[in-house]
């Protein structure tokens, strides 16, 4: 299965019909392209330079294919993102992550509601793949050793195969990982961020020092899964 | 072959602008991606009112699409154009559509 995020910042001046439009687009989505599963759209709540998410996942790297060329895709969901459309709604940003996602067995992201919290994380490019696969199976068994309901890790694969899922076109991207965490509300997020978690205290100290610097940089985003959009300032 | 439609409101003063952008920047970036140019036309300018532009593009179907995307996407130079574009109109609407069966 593939995991699938796209992530947007919205532009300041989009007016809030065309906003709510493709808001729409994504979250009916699945109705028009069958392949497209476990679709949502959230808004970000943190300080990162991003508001709206749409998470999703297709059954395959066929799947995908097919997405990626149906209509819909092109007719609608373009319509609000491609720089040329005269109907975007949504501006570049800093944060370097607009499409992301992993490779996993099957639905171990689910969740049926709460809120989703989404970690993007680069490792350094001198950790070594054991360093790595422990890091990874750290964070996977988090859920286990800490306040989370749901702890799941992968290695960005999406966002240099974005074409196809499977060959690359771009370089390394930016963001290398992703940790998908889950909680029942923001309490909970906060209860696991200001408690003795070794993670959330690796987290605290911005990394530093811990599993020998493998983490080189990381930003969170978080959201309530069909959480309405916010008031605009 | 389906086509891709934008129709893009401008105000009179800048219509030669956005012509000039769409023959010397816009056309050789989507041609060289793979889009076909079909036609550029514009509402009359003589009245006072904001002028429509019309851009066609064709293609072959969303299979190509896909790759003309693509193309685009890691063309510098469309973001480029795009950016001129979008600051000298003032709205627009981009749709794609399918020619009916006794249209060629």
């Amino acid at each position: 299965m593939i995991r699938r995020f796209e992530i947007y910042a919205v532009a300041p001046d989009a007016d809030d019909a065309g906003v709510s439009a493709f808001e729409s687009a994504c979250a009916r989505c699945g109705r028009f392209i069958p392949e497209v599963l476990h679709s949502a759209v959230g808004w970000n709540r943190s300080d990162a330079p991003v508001q709206m998410v749409w998470e999703h996942a297709f059954a395959s790297a066929e799947a995908y294919q097919r997405y990626m060329v149906h209509p819909y895709h092109a007719d609608v969901l373009d319509r609000y993102l491609l720089a040329d459309s005269p109907e975007r709604v949504v501006v570049d940003d800093g944060l370097g992550a607009g499409l992301v996602g992993y490779s996993c067995d099957g639905p171990v992201f689910a969740m049926t509601g709460g809120l989703r919290r989404l970690v993007l994380l680069r490792l350094s490019r001198q950790a070594s793949t054991a360093q790595v696969n422990d890091f990874e199976r750290t964070l996977a068994g988090a859920a286990e050793a800490d306040d989370l309901i749901l702890s799941v890790v992968g290695a960005n694969t999406l966002g240099s195969a974005w074409f196809d899922a499977v060959t690359p076109v771009g370089g390394r991207p930016r963001w290398t990982h992703l940790w998908e965490q889950g909680f029942v509300d923001t309490d909970g997020l906060a209860s696991y961020r200001h408690g003795p978690s070794s993670l959330a205290e690796a987290e605290r100290r911005g990394w530093q020092g811990v599993f020998d610097g493998v983490v080189e940089r990381a930003v969170s985003l978080y959201y309530e899964i069909a959480d309405p959009r916010p008031e605009r300032g | 072959m389906p086509f891709v439609v934008d129709t893009i409101q401008v105000e009179p003063e800048h219509v030669a602008a956005y012509i000039a952008a769409v023959e010397q920047h816009g056309l050789p970036v989507m041609t060289e991606a793979g889009a076909v140019f079909v036609s550029c036309a514009t509402t009359s300018a003589d009245f006072g009112a904001p002028v429509d532009v019309q851009v066609v593009w064709s293609f072959d179907d969303h299979a190509q699409w896909n790759v003309i995307r693509k193309n685009l996407v890691l063309d510098p130079r469309w973001y480029g154009y795009a950016q001129t574009v979008a600051a000298l109109r003032t709205g627009g609407t981009r749709r794609f559509y399918y020619p009916v069966g006794f249209s060629s």
